[in-house]
């Protein structure tokens, strides 16, 4: 299901094949989902939900899914972190698209993220720009 | 404690701050402070495990939180309310990951706690067999002095 782009090169929230990519944003700060929410919404994303942990975030995805695009994922939370999360996501949907929101930059946990299925990672502090290049990237 | 495990936080602070604030930041002096000395309001508490055990604590007055969550969220905030704190919380956890990120790029493995606020006046933190002294690293945002607190034990 391909993505649509602007002239800038950077990511519309639209699918090829009609309607808004819907988005799923867990992360334990309401600060990060808001400056998400801002990013994706000023771009036509359509965000489905917001959870501050992984348990609430497993729950949110199983219920919207099928309606879910993509998620993106907080590593370092309370009840449930973000490795168990996306292990628990991808066991509900082998497919789920999860990208890590992380301030750990290519720290080990990264890494495992990586080999456990998320399709990649932004770095905290997010920057617009770097944010919608690099969802652009992961989802062309 | 070990320089080499000090200067990515202090590196990570001061490039952190920099890359958000957009003011003049500006690093201070290095110095030891015995645990038991008060804070100054607001102190974002993480813990740190791994090749060392102990805590950072980002300490800093309310009115400097303040500003600081108003300049980040690009709205002027009165009081230190909910958001603030998850602002203010996640500056602290951004250091910390990119100095934990340093760390681990020298081969030093480190895991940390999500952040804890504590907020008050005449705050004391004490470690109690009091092996751990606390090294301070004060850093200008220019919004205010945010002073680094970090007490690890090999």
């Amino acid at each position: 299901m391909g993505i649509m782009f602007g002239e800038d090169g950077y990511p519309v929230g639209k699918k090829s094949t009609g309607g808004n990519y819907k988005v799923l944003i867990i992360d334990d700060s309401q600060f990060i989902i808001k400056q998400l929410s801002q990013i994706f919404m000023s771009r036509d994303f359509e965000v489905v939900g917001t959870a501050q942990n992984g348990k609430e975030g497993l729950a949110l995805y199983k219920s919207v899914y099928p309606n879910i695009d993509m998620v993106t994922l907080d590593i370092t939370m309370p009840e449930m972190d973000g490795l168990e999360t996306l292990q628990r996501i991808r066991e509900a949907d082998p497919n789920a698209v999860i990208i890590m929101a992380t301030a750990l930059g290519t720290a080990d946990a990264v890494k495992e993220a990586i080999k456990l299925g998320a399709k990649g990672y932004i770095v905290k502090p997010l920057d617009r720009e770097k944010v919608l290049e690099r969802v652009g990237q992961i989802l062309k | 404690m070990r320089i080499e495990y000090i200067n990515p936080f202090v590196e990570a602070a001061f490039d952190i701050l920099n890359e958000i604030l957009d003011t003049s930041v500006k690093r201070g002096q290095l110095y030891l402070k015995k645990l038991g000395e008060s804070m100054k309001g607001i102190a974002v508490v993480i813990g740190v495990t791994g090749q060392v055990t102990g805590r950072i604590v980002f300490d800093m007055t309310e009115d400097t939180a303040i500003k600081i969550t108003s300049k980040l969220n690009d709205e002027e905030f009165k009081d230190f309310h909910e958001m603030a704190r998850s602002t203010i919380a996640e500056l602290a956890n951004m250091i910390t990951g990119r100095a934990v990120t340093k760390l681990e790029k020298e081969g030093l493995a480190f895991s940390f706690t999500p952040p804890t606020i504590i907020t008050g006046t005449n705050l004391n933190i004490h470690e109690p067999t009091g092996e751990m002294e606390a090294l301070i690293i004060p850093i200008d945002s220019g919004l205010g002095i945010v002073e680094i607190n970090i007490a690890f034990k090999e």
